[in-house]
């Protein structure tokens, strides 16, 4: 890195957090602190059938028994799970609102600044939103478009009431609460997410999407998210998240399941951008997700994609269980991390079936001095023939002060199916800047669009509305240091 | 396990047991033997590895009745067969040889940063029994053979070897492990060298089923030297070869690769790990593995940068072929990096042989057992070509050719 | 004077690349600079649109009356230089279309003028690509990416027809080409020639001069100008080789 390059990293060091605001709002919370009490009021506040509480604390002594994973390359102080407000509802939700006349408008409001259009009549032609404000869900749009065709679009606290037969088959089936320690945390405590169920035969006509904000201070997310895709159906589903910007850490710990059955597609994207901390590295979410995916039947297909740019603190492998014969796993990912920044992400492909086929593409890019790591799994089971991965995994760094580690695990046990991984890391071609100065682009312009040129095969896996949404955040994620 | 057990009983017979600071160190050591659960998932180099063979064992040492050294001035070539880990002292102007020392193994124990908690490496230093240290004199250039032999079953050698290449030496080591019998090598060797040496070094691994060898190697390079390591695992027995290289000052270099031949109920685990702590350094991981039968594999590349190692170039490649739906491999190519002014990559295959090089072959009149054969003999075409030495080449040739024989 | 090069001595890495170099060039002017290979006629080229790892011992350039060596890179495009590289780098992943419309909106929003907006743009890229017979398909591609050799002189080309520079530096624009390839890179240089621009063509070959005109031509041997003259000199070029100017 030359001298003007490391002199604008300084330069240029503000961070640019636009949706850190707080929304004054009055909230109900249960005292601080995990324990059985905690669980119960949160299950009260809901209104569950008795089973749902049996799993919640079934959960919980499961939870009390698993340690913490201590394998990634992440730094934090231990989390005290006593300091922090297990739910959190804005005053008045007790019963949903039935429509959004009913909705504080300082909520819509706020919702309107993070530019999710709340208000049907803004909606963005196409794309149905569920919002999830701090622990419980606010509004789904376009609800009724989709039950026409038989589509479950709802918060889980919903389903749990209405769909009981299809939540209690299928949460838990993909990641057991015992699985490990997040997982049984988020089991025990999930207070809102997302569900969704798409009929034999039917391809949802919209993008789904569900927008979570965490907007209480000390409060922990932890939401739950289920899609099942039956029989010859296709969704595309997309989440986004934002924080306001505060100086504790807050923990998110959410849960996420597909189910594809047969022929079935599922394609979930996300652009995670909660408040990553401020250039001192001080506040930030903590970010621990949990996404599995099961190809339960042949011929299915789950895709993964996710533009990661927020958060202090990311632990999150979006994986894929391909247990039907020719099943298919994809997983697209761009990971940038800037100031203390910790980034430990990437995904696991299990093959099980045969012919099964699984792709990896994941950037990463590291600046200032955040340290950004790739964690994958690709495993082929002894019956996975002419099972196929391909993985490409590619760091970028810009400055000296970050690191960039990628740590596979690849494993086969069959002798007719074939991995091909390729990494590489290394820092912006020097010879690239140049010829795109040249033709009279600034050095910031010119980091920016070959960034956004080496994360550009995962980009275009994402839905075109949000497209253009991550190429700016990308551009964004590196104003903080090349301007 | 009782590895305290063990180490009591037979102290009398292990090196340095009266040394104050040896004793306070091995005590460091058993305690990591007693507090650690010795569990797989959480110890990935613990993988495949049968755990009773190595820490629940019987000790037994015999101290040979002869060892020897013998030079060759005519091509400056020295022979030294080594039994029962053992070496006669030898000093001329060129090189010096020296049992091995308590202030050798104080110097590794208190200087391993490499990696501290390898358990084998522990065990070896633990009931260490035998071990030589090698000096290459400065500015000259000599070739050696080690032949190591173990002379009775149920031996348990624990050897810790030093080479040290002084400033402007080049050291070509060929070293064999050619054992029939039923027992257990674990070597430690200490590689140094110094400003503007080089050392090319041959492994050679050709043990009857029976025997485990375990071989570990920490090497550290200084200012434009280069260490050059190429293993070649023909055995029939468990190998462990995990090899270490530190890059300590500008333009030094590590090159690592090997190849291994596997077949039967036979496992192979390795590893290869390069630190680069200075400029300009360049490194390269190279293992290509084809298994056959029910044999299981690993291998770890890792290549860490340090924040001051700019312009570092680092490669890792790990090949692997399945031969039969019962083997398995499973590769972990790292990087770590700290610096920004790095070309790091690695690539990583794992796979059948190529089906329709296969159909090629057969389609020129070819049957599929030779054309397998021709392309097993391709995949490591690069590795057996690049050995200059006539003698070792025809060699590995011909261990290569039993290999294929029993490929159906 | 619109570039002046006033006793130029370089280092690049503890080697003297140029030394005591002398050129002037004026508005509408075509200078040929030729020379054996490693006379430092790229490091020329290199150091004039200010690449970063050189350094400079004595000497000065003066750039449409502004000290050349006070602009950084995009700079000194934004003010009209450009060159036409020896080796177009591959970008992959950054499209064509919005690469060129960036760069010519910053050439713009350095003298306030207004940006073109998309369509503009799209009609002006479009009509240039094909007077320079690019096909449209090509434009849907990532910088150099996957371009053969005359597909990336073609879209270098291509890229100083829309941003229209002052000063177009032309590096080793022939190396590589085969006939055809070259009749449609000079053919388009040829093009956009009028009398305030000027070009600086840098060639090891002769070949290329009997497609442009040029008014100088000068020959470079060990880091300076030996001999200046006119058009003859490529011709003595041909006929007896470097050696009779070492």
């Amino acid at each position: 890195m030359n001298t003007e390059t490391l002199d604008k990293l300084d330069s240029y060091s503000k961070n640019k957090y636009k949706y850190g605001f707080v929304t004054d709002i009055d909230s109900d919370k249960p005292k601080k602190g995990l324990n059985e009490e905690t669980i119960k009021f949160i299950s009260t506040k809901k209104n569950e059938p008795e089973w749902m509480l049996d799993w919640r604390l079934n959960s919980f002594s499961k939870w009390k028994k698993i340690k913490e994973p201590k394998w990634s390359n992440l730094n934090f102080p231990k989390i005290d799970y006593q300091d922090i407000y297990y739910y959190s509802a804005p005053k008045g939700f007790e019963k949903k609102p039935k429509d959004l006349s009913e909705v504080d408008p300082k909520l819509i409001e706020t919702y309107n600044k993070l530019g999710i259009p709340l208000e049907e009549q803004k909606v963005l032609a196409g794309v149905a939103v569920d919002v999830v404000f701090d622990s419980v869900s606010v509004a789904t749009t376009y609800k009724g478009q989709l039950e026409k065709l038989g589509i479950i679009f709802c918060s889980i606290s919903e389903a749990i009431q209405k769909h009981p037969e299809l939540v209690k088959k299928y949460l838990g089936s993909v990641i057991p609460p015992g699985d490990h320690s997040f997982s049984a945390l988020n089991s025990a405590v999930f207070t809102d997410g997302s569900f969704v169920y798409i009929p034999e035969n039917v391809k949802c006509p919209m993008e789904l999407s569900t927008y979570f904000r965490i907007n209480s201070e000390n409060t922990g997310q932890f939401e739950r998210t289920l899609i099942i895709a039956d029989k010859g159906s296709y969704v595309s589903y997309l989440e986004g998240c934002t924080a306001p910007k505060r100086d504790e850490n807050q923990l998110h710990a959410a849960n996420v399941e597909l189910i594809a059955l047969e022929d079935a597609e599922i394609k979930y994207s996300t652009v995670q951008n909660w408040y990553p901390g401020d250039e001192e590295g001080k506040g930030g979410i903590y970010n621990f997700v949990t996404k599995r995916g099961l190809c339960a039947g042949n011929n299915s297909k789950i895709s993964w994609t996710q533009v990661e740019t927020g958060s202090a603190i990311t632990w999150k492998y979006p994986s894929c269980i391909l247990k039907g014969d020719n099943s298919i796993g994809e997983f697209y990912s761009v990971a940038i991390t800037n100031n203390y920044q910790q980034a430990d992400t990437g995904t696991k492909m299990t093959h099980i079936g045969k012919n099964t086929k699984s792709k990896i593409i994941s950037k990463g890019i590291s600046l200032g001095k955040s340290q950004n790591t790739y964690r994958g799994e690709v495993s082929f089971l002894r019956k996975a023939d002419k099972a196929r991965n391909y993985t490409q995994c590619d760091s970028l760094l810009v400055g000296n002060k970050c690191g960039a580690h990628t740590v596979p695990y690849i494993e086969s046990k069959n002798n007719s199916a074939v991995i091909e991984h390729e990494a590489s890391t290394s820092k912006i071609n020097e010879d690239q800047l140049y010829y795109c100065r040249q033709r009279g682009l600034s050095h910031e312009e010119a980091v920016s669009l070959i960034v956004n040129g080496f994360c550009k095969q995962v980009l275009q896996e994402l839905p075109m509305e949000f497209a253009v949404e991550a190429q700016k955040l990308v551009s964004i994620s590196l104003e903080g240091s090349v301007g | 396990m009782n590895i305290q057990e063990i180490y009591q009983k037979n102290k009398k017979n292990i090196f340095f047991s009266e040394n104050k600071d040896i004793q306070i160190h091995r005590e460091k050591l058993i305690n990591v033997f007693i507090t650690d659960r010795f569990d797989k998932k959480s110890n990935e180099s613990l993988k495949n590895i049968n755990l009773k063979n190595f820490f629940d064992f019987k000790y037994k040492y015999l101290l040979p009745e002869e060892t020897s050294v013998i030079n060759n001035n005519q091509d400056s070539s020295y022979s030294i067969v080594s039994v029962n880990g053992q070496c006669a002292s030898f000093k001329d102007d060129k090189i010096e040889i020296t049992k091995i020392s308590d202030k050798d193994y104080n110097d590794f124990s208190k200087n391993n940063t490499i990696e501290k908690n390898d358990h084998f490496v522990n065990l070896n230093s633990l009931f260490l029994n035998s071990g030589f240290k090698i000096i290459i004199k400065k500015n000259n250039n000599i070739k050696i053979k080690i032949s190591n032999i173990v002379t009775d079953d149920d031996l348990t050698i624990f050897q810790k070897n030093n080479f040290i290449c002084e400033e402007g030496s080049s050291l070509s080591l060929i070293e064999e492990y050619e054992n029939k019998n039923n027992s257990t090598s674990n070597i430690l060797n200490v590689i140094k060298l110094e400003k503007k040496s080089s050392l090319n070094h041959f492994l050679i691994q050709d043990n009857s089923s029976n025997h485990n060898l375990v071989i570990t190697s920490h090497s550290s390079c200084k200012k434009e030297s280069f260490y050059n390591q190429r293993v070649y695992n023909f055995s029939d027995g468990y190998v462990r070869n995990f090899h270490f290289s530190e890059l300590l000052e500008i333009n030094s270099e590590a090159d690592l690769q090997g190849i291994f031949f596997l077949k039967d109920n036979n496992t192979s685990n390795n590893k290869t790990f390069v630190k680069h702590f200075a400029e300009d350094c360049k490194s390269n991981q190279v293992y290509k593995g084809i298994l056959k039968d029910r044999a299981k594999a690993t291998y770890f590349s890792n290549t860490h940068v340090d924040q001051v190692a700019q312009k570092t170039e680092g490669y890792q490649l790990s090949k692997g072929i399945l031969l039969s739906d019962n083997a398995s491999y499973f590769s972990k190519p790292e990087l770590k990096i700290y610096a920004d002014d790095v070309k790091c990559s690695h690539g990583s295959t794992i796979g059948p042989i190529d089906e329709n090089a296969i159909f090629y072959l057969r389609s020129r009149g070819m049957s599929k057992n030779a054309a397998t054969k021709i392309l097993i003999s391709s995949f490591i075409n690069e590795e057996l070509s690049s050995i200059d030495d006539e003698q070792m080449s025809e060699l590995i040739q011909k261990k290569l050719i039993r290999y294929l024989s029993k490929v159906k | 004077m619109f570039l002046e090069i006033k006793k130029l001595s370089i280092k690049i890495e503890n080697k003297n690349i140029l030394r005591n170099l002398n050129l002037n060039i004026n508005e509408g002017e075509v200078h040929a600079i030729m020379g054996p290979n490693g006379s430092g006629k790229s490091t020329l080229a290199n150091v004039l649109a200010g690449k970063e790892d050189y350094e400079i011992l004595e000497g000065e350039v003066t750039f449409k009356n502004k000290n050349l060596f006070e602009l950084n890179i995009e700079e000194r495009a934004q003010e009209g230089m450009f060159l036409a590289f020896q080796y177009p780098v591959e970008i992959p992943g950054v499209n064509i279309t919005p690469f060129l419309h960036s760069a010519i909106n910053s050439k713009r929003n350095r003298f306030n003028q207004k940006e073109i907006d998309n369509l503009s743009f799209a009609k002006l890229l479009k009509s240039k690509a094909s007077d320079l017979g690019i096909d449209i398909e090509m434009l849907k591609r990532s910088v150099n990416t996957g371009f053969s050799g005359g597909e990336k002189k073609r879209y270098e080309i291509l890229q100083m027809s829309i941003l229209n520079p002052d000063l177009a530096i032309l590096d080793e624009t022939d190396s590589g080409l085969d006939i055809d390839a070259l009749k449609i890179v000079t053919e388009g240089v040829n093009k956009l020639k009028t009398k305030s621009n000027s070009f600086l063509i840098i060639t090891h070959y002769q070949k290329l001069l009997d497609y442009i005109k040029p008014d100088f031509v000068h020959v470079m041997n060990n880091g300076s100008i030996v001999k200046s003259g006119g058009s003859e000199i490529a011709s003595e070029i041909e006929k007896d080789g470097f050696q009779q100017f070492q």
